[in-house]
């Protein structure tokens, strides 16, 4: 791995409620002789006000990128909402140079500017192509054998392929190396391609809770131990909501719903707490237990 | 001193529509040693041609620049009009105004005629030092060969040697047939398909004027039209063809019997490490799979190989080594078909992940008397009885993340195999046809179509998203109507996808052999896609079938017959007329380097040792230019297309 | 224009589509014009099953100009942004982009949006963020914060006034 350290955008849901994320992000990743640099003046990424005015949303991202590019830094987003809408700033202002110099004229009123020379990841490639799995592997101390985990990846993480993405848009597979890395299995399920249903959760609850209710249904009824994401969206969802979701789809559901770097902190040995596993509301103790059988 | 005549074609309103005609003769008839200009309406026409032999013996020209369209289109017309008025056809010079100027400038008709003038102007610079060529007379050989020995191979074949010529045809699978062999039944008429096409292989076999190489390829093309010299690689087939008499007693006995991936069956079947892909195969001969036999992969095969053990006649023959035989001909005609997309590049429709999903091609062998499992249709996955089959159709076509094509006949193949299964199975089995739009276009295939819209098949118009793989294994999707407009859940025992008909995977190398074009497809070109349908863009050598793009059998015959004609047009001549407009190396200027002599992709090029430079073999140069553009001492030079003259015509519009 | 819908006598809208269009070029893609109406997306669309969302039919009204029937459909705001859609779209086209061209033109239009929207709006131009941090509880129901987990406070834009005047110039913009 070439990066030492890399700025970290955490958008809008990590770092103001997604606590769990942050605190075992902060706690992991230095283990790799990664440095996470906070810097000032980050807003967001402008995802959520796509319904409202793409302009926005283009502005947004841009700006964020040209604050770390303003620090000489790559940016770690590991919120696939605000990975796509970086990734999709970058690549339309790439295909479109006029567009970029409208956008630069903006930004210069902030006094930055949109080059984009720096480079972005996600959690996910971050860990499977940066850090790499043989590193993953070598820092297990406690492999989570005998447990089946559900991959989530998060539509956004994912789609659409005209962009880049950090993992096939049809076929992925990191995150079930990655699990595998640290010991537990990953089967394939139909659903695991589906949605949470966390955008439409603010104007629409019901449909929200009925999508998030679906998958957990489906995932509980496959026989998972649990489920794993890597977006601060899902597991608010799936986590968070688990019981709402069951009231909405009249099932009970109880089914641990952890971060990836959750599992692979525990897989190293951290301590629970450390990881911000008491803040999880879903099952995750049943993990542990499931785990000495 | 050259006299030009400048003649200025309306092409109807083509040019004329845009094009101030007027003032573009006005204009040309000032230009230097221009005697006269004039205009016509259809210079291509017979009035046309006598405006320019009229013109010519009046003004006593002897340099023409013809203003019309494309030189591909009428250099031929322009060079015979001339040529009767007593002039060298090659003291022609063509603006061509149409395509450059015309038809992409149609709004700007000021700026129009203003770039008319300039196309004019250059021509005429260059007419006043084109030479007078003479063209010359090369024997024609009166071969041909084929390459690729499906129904279009086949069709070509035979009507060539019906005409008495000699024809080589060249097969890289063991036996000839291609993918029709595969094929149960055919659309729209339903004849058994083994039934029409095993005759006409057994006329290959024993045509007296086909010579077949089966097991064989195409490793290396020189020369050019009426005289290709040809390297075909002979694999060895470890078994002595002369003495096998396809008794089959060896693969009976084979080690690896039942073990070995059928290619013939798409891989539903298995074979043995030695065989025939298929009862009715032609040439009946055994074939030993180097990639698959013990005997070959590690020198052992048990105490003793059985194969050897039993047959009789001695054929066994694991010595055998791959033959390269020269072939001399004066056309080839291609006929190399196609191949399917790999349906796993389909992620959403789990063809890996059930193996009660195929392809239509495997559909065929499953449905087949002689397929694997003996024509009757159950569940590849656990054997059980088959209750409800649904076809998705376009499924990897009309997708600009597969093959943006049609593949033209998915249609019609889902709707005969429909008729074959409700045919086999019976009332009870559901059929569902998801479509998008039913193409039936070819002769009698809407009423085909018709009898299948007979109500005992649902026809769905709408494309799922995603196919999945229940617990229980059975296959399910939602597909939105959107006739009915309902989203409704499918579950069947078995789901036929119907992806495109793709290039071969060796397409592209075969074309570099063959120095024959591409399209954007993949598929080979055909010189003009109305007109010159089985033409390449290199002389004597045509196409025909599924190479160069997806059809139907009546279409793959008739287009075989076509490039067979054309082929024919070629080799029973006596002698060609060689084009004049070739290399010329100046020998003052050559210091002998030997640049060309690499470069020349038809070994045109020779170094004459005694006097230390490089010369042209007229027949061979076919004029590509490679040598000129590499040339370091500028010795080499294309006639009538000189540097001096490209840089004159240069001067005239800066 | 010749065409009118004689179930609502509503007329194609030349104007309103080419903004729908602009809008979908600015983001580099293809016009609904390529739409061949197969229903993929339809058959997968996430909200579909739930909401009545047809982006199959969303694609088919802005090809016909229909645009003013879209900006008053209460669908095209149950798009769970799923993208399955743009991704398996055998054209290559993106219903998900196109309803979100449609929704921005329905907000500058002024149609009535729910106040999720508006909310979220107000957020960043005040913050910078969609949200400020969160008093939560953990699983035993103890109230937790931001710093009472030792995290460092968020360090958001310095200037937010600035910011905000810049966010509102660039929304009147078309910046796509
Ligand atoms: C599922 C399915 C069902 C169909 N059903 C019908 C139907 O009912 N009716 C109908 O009209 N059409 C049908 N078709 C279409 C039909 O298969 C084709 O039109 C026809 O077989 C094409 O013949 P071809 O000779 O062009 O190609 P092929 O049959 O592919 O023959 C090409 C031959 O060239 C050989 N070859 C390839 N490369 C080389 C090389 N480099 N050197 C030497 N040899 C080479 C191959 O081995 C092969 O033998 C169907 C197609 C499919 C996929
Ligand atoms: S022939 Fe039919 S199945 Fe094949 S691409 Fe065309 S419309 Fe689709
Ligand atoms: S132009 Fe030159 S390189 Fe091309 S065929 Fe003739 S001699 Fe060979
Ligand atoms: S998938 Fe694409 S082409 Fe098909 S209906 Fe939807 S938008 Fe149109
Ligand atoms: S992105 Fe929206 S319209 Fe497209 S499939 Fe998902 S929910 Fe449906």
């Amino acid at each position: 791995m070439d990066l030492d350290k890399i700025g970290l955008y955490l958008g809008c849901l990590i770092p103001t409620e997604q606590y769990a994320y942050e605190l075992a992000l902060r706690e992991v990743l230095p283990e790799f002789g990664l440095e996470l640099v906070d810097i000032e003046g980050p807003a967001c990424c402008g995802a959520p006000l796509r319904h409202i005015n793409l302009s926005l949303t283009m502005y947004l991202s841009a700006r964020n990128i040209a604050l770390f590019e303003k620090e000489g830094l790559d940016i770690l987003a590991p919120c696939p909402y605000c990975h796509q809408a970086l990734s999709e700033a970058k690549d339309i202002m790439k295909k479109n140079p006029a567009l970029k110099e409208k956008v630069n004229t903006y930004l210069k009123e902030e006094g930055l500017e949109y080059r984009g020379t720096n480079e972005h990841f996600h959690l996910l490639d971050l860990l499977h192509d940066e850090i790499g799995i043989e590193k993953i592997k070598e820092s297990i101390k406690e492999p989570l054998e005998g447990l089946n985990i559900a991959a989530h990846y998060g539509c956004h993480l994912i789609r659409p392929n005209d962009i880049p993405r950090p993992d096939h848009s049809e076929d992925p597979q990191k995150l079930e190396t990655l699990l595998k890395a640290i010991g537990a299995k990953s089967e394939y399920y139909n659903e695991k391609l589906d949605c949470c249903g966390a955008h439409i959760f603010i104007n629409d609850q019901e449909s929200a809770l009925t999508k998030t209710g679906q998958k957990l249904e489906a995932v509980q009824k496959h026989g998972f131990d649990g489920m794993t994401t890597m977006c601060p969206w899902g597991q608010r969802m799936f986590d968070a909501k688990q019981d709402s979701a069951g009231q909405t789809v009249g099932a009970s559901l109880s089914l641990p719903v952890i971060y990836y770097i959750q599992l692979l902190g525990l897989a190293m040995g951290k301590e629970q707490e450390k990881l911000g596993l008491h803040l999880n509301k879903s099952p995750v103790d049943k993990l542990g237990s499931k785990e000495e059988d | 001193m050259a006299r030009i005549g400048v003649f200025i074609c309306h092409c109807g309103t083509n040019i004329g529509g845009v094009v101030d005609v007027d003032e573009l003769v006005k204009f040309s008839s000032k230009l230097d040693d221009v005697v006269h200009a004039d205009d016509y309406k259809y210079m291509c026409s017979d009035p046309g041609g006598k405006v320019i032999k009229d013109a010519i013996e009046e003004h006593d020209l002897n340099r023409i620049v013809v203003t019309s369209c494309s030189p591909r289109m009428h250099e031929p017309t322009f060079q015979s009009v001339i040529e009767d008025a007593g002039l060298n056809r090659f003291c022609l010079e063509m603006a061509n105004v149409r395509e450059h100027c015309s038809w992409v400038h149609k709004d700007e008709k000021e700026e129009a005629t203003k770039k008319a003038k300039d196309l004019v102007a250059m021509a005429v610079r260059k007419a006043k030092t084109l030479e007078a060529l003479t063209s010359f007379q090369k024997d024609v050989v009166h071969d041909a060969l084929v390459i690729g020995a499906g129904i279009a191979g086949i069709q070509a074949a035979l009507d060539m040697a019906e005409t008495g010529k000699k024809v080589y045809l060249v097969e890289r699978e063991p036996s000839i047939g291609g993918r029709m062999a595969q094929l149960d039944k055919t659309f729209p008429t339903l004849d058994c398909s083994s039934c029409i096409l095993t005759p006409k292989m057994m006329d290959v076999a024993r045509h007296p004027n086909i010579e077949l190489l089966t097991y064989s390829e195409v490793a290396e093309v020189d020369g050019s039209v009426g005289d290709f010299k040809v390297k075909v690689k002979r694999k060895p087939t470890y078994v002595d063809w002369e003495k096998c008499n396809g008794c089959g007693e060896c693969a009976q006995v084979c080690r690896m019997k039942e073990r070995v991936s059928d290619e013939f069956n798409e891989g539903l079947g298995k074979r043995s490490a030695i065989y025939v892909p298929f009862q009715q195969a032609v040439p009946l001969k055994y074939t030993i799979d180097p990639s698959k036999c013990l005997m070959l992969l590690s020198g052992k095969c048990g105490d003793s190989p059985p194969c050897q053990d039993v047959c009789e006649l001695g054929a066994i023959d694991y010595q055998q080594e791959e033959k390269i035989i020269e072939l001399n001909v004066g056309s080839i005609v291609v006929a190399t078909g196609y191949d399917m997309l790999d349906a796993s590049d389909m992620y959403e429709y789990s063809y890996s992940r059930s193996p009660d999903i195929i392809t239509n091609l495997e559909f065929e062998r499953l449905i087949s008397s002689s397929g694997p499992t003996s024509g009757h249709v159950h569940r590849l996955s656990d054997g059980e009885e088959v209750k409800s089959v649904s076809f998705i159709l376009c499924a990897g076509s009309r997708d600009k993340d597969h093959k943006e094509y049609c593949c033209r006949i998915g249609c019609m193949s889902a709707l005969k195999q429909a008729y074959l299964l409700r045919d086999h199975m019976g009332e009870d089995l559901e059929i569902n046809i998801c479509y998008t739009d039913i193409r039936s276009f070819g002769k009698g295939y809407e009423e085909f179509y018709r009898r299948i819209r007979d109500g005992r098949s649902n026809f769905i118009r709408g494309r799922p998203s995603e196919i999945d793989v229940d617990e229980d294994g059975k296959l399910i999707y939602n597909i939105f109507d959107t006739t009915t407009q309902k989203l409704l859940e499918v579950r069947s025992d078995l789901i036929v996808l119907v992806p495109p008909l793709v290039p071969r995977n060796d397409s592209g190398e075969l074309s570099r052999i063959l120095r024959i074009t591409e399209g954007a497809d993949g598929f080979f070109l055909e010189s003009h896609p109305k007109l010159k349908p089985s033409d390449t863009t290199t002389d004597g050598i045509f196409i025909a079938g599924c190479c160069q793009g997806p059809k139907d059998i009546p279409d793959v015959v008739a287009q075989a017959s076509g490039a067979a004609a054309k082929a024919m047009g070629i080799i029973s001549r006596e002698e060609l007329e060689s084009d004049p407009m070739i290399a010329w190396a100046d020998p003052d200027m050559c210091v002998g380097c030997g640049v060309c002599v690499d470069v020349c992709p038809y070994s045109a090029r020779e170094l004459n040792e005694v006097m230390g430079i490089a010369e042209v073999d007229a027949i061979l140069c076919t004029g590509c230019g490679g040598c000129i553009a590499s040339c370091p001492s500028n010795a080499c030079i294309h006639k009538n297309m000189t540097k001096q003259q490209i840089l004159r015509m240069i001067d005239e519009v800066i | 224009m010749s065409i009118v819908d004689l179930t609502s006598m509503a007329e194609p809208e030349g104007e309103a589509q080419k903004k729908v269009n602009e809008i979908i070029k600015g983001l580099k893609e293809d016009i609904p014009n390529d739409c061949y109406q197969c229903g993929k997306c339809t058959s997968g669309c996430e909200a579909f099953i739930l909401t009545e969302l047809e982006p199959h039919k969303v694609m088919a009204l802005s090809k016909s100009g229909f645009i003013d029937e879209l900006l008053n459909s209460s669908e095209i705001w149950t798009c769970v942004t799923c993208l399955k859609c743009k991704e398996r779209c055998p054209q290559d086209l993106a219903p998900v982009d196109v309803i979100f061209a449609v929704k921005n033109i329905a907000v500058v239009s002024g149609k009535q949006i729910d106040s999720g929207y508006s909310n979220m709006l107000q957020a960043v131009l005040g913050t910078g963020f969609i949200q400020s941090p969160k008093e939560v509880v953990d699983r035993e129901n103890n109230a937790v914060t931001r710093e009472g987990l030792g995290l460092t406070p968020m360090k958001g834009p310095e200037e937010i006034a600035k910011l905000q005047q810049v966010l509102m110039k660039a929304a009147m913009e078309t910046l796509r």
